[in-house]
C-alpha cells in the first residue's frame, strides 16, 4: 500500500477550495452578510438624521460599525456546519499543521463575506454623503482592516463552536478585541481631511494585519482542539 | 533552601493546607495597611491648593486601578499553567479571578467618575484614555466570565477561558496603547487639571502606597479566600474535606 503525503500547501490550497466551493453553492449565505451591511448603513439616516452635513461627519463610523457587525455575524458559519458534519473533526486529525488550515479557513470565509463588503462600501459611502476624497481611505482601511476583523473573530467562535446558543457570547467575546481596528480603520478614514498622512494609518493596519495572521489562526487552533474532544 | 512546599502548593489539599496558616497574617496585614490607609487617606491629606479635598478619592482610586491592571496577568499566568500543566489548582485561581477583576475595574471606574464629577465636571469622559481602555478591560473581563458560564463541562471551561485569558492579555495592551493614541490624534483638548501631576508631595503619595499595599492584601485574601471555597466545592467528594466539614 503506498501512501500519499499530502504537502502543506496542497492542504491549504484543498481547504480553499473546498470552502470557496461549498459558500459557491449555498448562495443565500454569501448574500446575506452583503445585504446586513447594506441595510444596516440605511437604517442610520434614518434614525440619526437625513441632513447631508450630519451625515458626512458620522458616515465613516457607520461604515466601520456596519463592516464589523457584518463580519460578526456572518463568523457564526466559520466552523459550524464543519463541527455538526464532522469534517472538522478530520480536519484537527489530518497530519498537516492545522494553523494552515485554519488561515485557509479564514480565508475563504473573508473572501465571501468580508470582501464583498470591501466591495460595496464606495456604494454606501456615496449613500452616506461621506465626502468625496476619504472614499480611497475608505476602501483601503476596509480591505487591510476586514481581515483582521474574521481573524480576530474566528478564536471566539472556535471557542464557542460546540455551544448551543452562541450568537450574543460570541458578540460580547469579539466585539471588545476589535477595538484597535476600529480606532485605526476610522482614523484613517477621518484624519487625512485634516492633512494627516494616510500611509502611517495603512501601515499601522497592516501591522495589525500581519501580526493577526501570524498569532490568530494558532489562538483559533489552540481554541478548535478545546472545543472539539 | 527547601521548595517542596512550593510544588505542595499545587495540590488542592495543600494548597488549603497552606493558606489556612497565612491566611490570618494576611488578613491581619490587609486590615492593618487598610485601616491606615484610609484613616490617612480620608482625615489627614491636606487639601490640594487646586483640588481641595478630592484627591483623597484619588487615594483609593489609584490603588483600585492598579492593583486591576494585576488581573490579566495573573489570569494569562494561570491559563499557560493550565493549558501546559493541567493543573487543577491554576483554573481554580483564575475562575474567581475573572469576576473579581471585574468588580476591581469597576470599582476604578467608579471611584474615577467620582473625582470626574467634582474635578473635571463629568462622570464620563472619551478624551482621557485611562478611563476609556478601563472600560474595554471591564469589558473584556466579562467576557472571559460569560464564556466560563456558557460551557458547561468544568474541564472545557477552564481551557477556554485560559485560552481566552491569553489572548485578552495580549489584547488589553494593545487596546491601552491604540486608545492612548486615538485620544492624541482625535481630540487634543483635555479638560483642564486632567493630569494628575499636582498632588504628588510625600503627603499624598505616602498614603497612596500604604493604599496600594492594602489593596494588594485585599486582592490576595480575596483571591485565596474564593479559591478555598472552589476547593471545597470542587473536591466535596474527596476524603480530606468531608473529614473537614465533619470536624467543623
Amino acid at each position: 500500500m503506498t501512501v500519499k503525503h499530502t504537502s502543506t500547501s496542497g492542504a491549504f490550497f484543498a481547504t480553499l477550495k473546498r470552502d470557496l466551493l461549498i459558500a459557491y453553492k449555498r448562495k443565500n449565505d454569501l448574500l446575506n452578510p452583503f445585504m446586513f451591511f447594506l441595510i444596516v448603513a440605511s437604517l442610520f439616516p434614518i434614525a440619526i438624521s437625513p441632513d447631508p452635513e450630519q451625515l458626512s461627519s458620522i458616515s465613516s463610523g457607520v461604515l466601520w460599525i456596519a463592516a464589523l457587525l457584518a463580519s460578526l455575524l456572518a463568523m457564526d458559519n466559520l466552523y459550524r456546519s464543519d463541527y455538526e458534519d464532522g469534517s472538522l473533526e478530520l480536519l484537527l486529525l489530518s497530519p498537516q499543521p492545522l494553523y494552515f488550515m485554519v488561515l485557509a479557513k479564514n480565508l475563504s470565509h473573508w473572501l465571501v463575506s468580508g470582501l464583498p463588503v470591501v466591495l460595496v462600501s464606495p456604494l454606501i459611502a456615496y449613500m452616506l454623503k461621506l465626502p468625496a476624497e476619504s472614499y480611497l481611505p475608505l476602501f483601503l482601511s476596509l480591505l487591510l482592516g476586514t481581515p483582521v476583523l474574521s481573524l480576530l473573530g474566528s478564536i471566539g467562535v472556535a471557542l464557542t463552536v460546540g455551544l448551543g446558543s452562541r450568537g450574543l457570547i460570541l458578540a460580547v467575546i469579539t466585539l471588545p478585541m476589535s477595538v484597535p481596528v476600529l480606532i485605526f480603520g476610522t482614523l484613517a478614514v477621518q484624519e487625512p481631511r485634516f492633512g494627516a498622512e494616510l500611509a502611517g494609518y495603512l501601515a499601522i493596519l497592516g501591522a495589525m494585519l500581519f501580526f493577526t495572521i501570524t498569532l490568530a489562526p494558532l489562538a483559533s487552533a489552540a481554541a478548535l482542539r478545546i472545543s472539539v474532544n | 533552601m527547601n521548595w517542596t512546599w512550593f510544588h505542595k502548593l499545587g495540590s488542592p489539599k495543600s494548597f488549603y493546607a497552606i493558606t489556612s496558616r497565612w491566611l490570618p497574617w494576611l488578613i491581619a496585614a490587609m486590615g492593618a495597611f487598610l485601616v491606615v490607609g484610609v484613616l490617612w487617606a480620608l482625615l489627614f491629606i491636606p487639601p490640594d491648593y487646586q483640588q481641595g479635598y478630592t484627591t483623597r478619592i484619588l487615594v483609593v482610586h489609584v490603588a483600585v486601578a492598579g492593583t486591576s491592571l494585576a488581573f490579566f496577568p495573573i489570569m494569562a499566568v494561570a491559563g499557560t499553567i493550565t493549558l501546559v500543566w493541567r493543573m487543577k489548582l491554576a483554573d481554580m485561581v483564575a475562575k474567581n479571578a475573572a469576576p473579581l477583576g471585574a468588580w476591581f475595574s469597576f470599582v476604578t471606574l467608579a471611584t474615577g467618575s467620582l473625582w470626574g464629577s467634582v474635578m473635571w465636571g463629568t462622570w464620563w469622559e472619551w478624551t482621557d484614555a485611562r478611563l476609556v481602555s478601563m472600560l474595554f478591560q471591564f469589558f473584556l473581563l466579562l467576557s472571559v466570565v460569560a464564556l466560563r458560564s456558557a460551557i458547561e463541562d468544568n474541564d472545557k471551561a477552564a481551557r477556554a477561558c485560559a485560552l481566552l485569558s491569553i489572548v485578552g492579555c495580549i489584547n488589553v495592551v494593545i487596546i491601552k496603547y491604540s486608545v492612548e493614541w486615538w485620544n492624541v490624534l482625535h481630540q487634543p483638548n483635555s479638560p483642564v487639571g486632567m493630569s494628575n501631576s499636582g498632588a504628588n508631595g510625600p503627603e499624598f503619595w505616602l498614603p497612596t502606597l500604604v493604599m496600594i499595599v492594602a489593596v494588594y492584601l485585599f486582592l490576595a485574601v480575596s483571591l485565596i479566600l474564593a479559591t478555598r471555597n472552589e476547593i471545597l466545592q470542587r473536591e466535596r467528594k474527596a476524603q480530606w474535606v468531608q473529614d473537614l466539614v465533619a470536624s467543623s
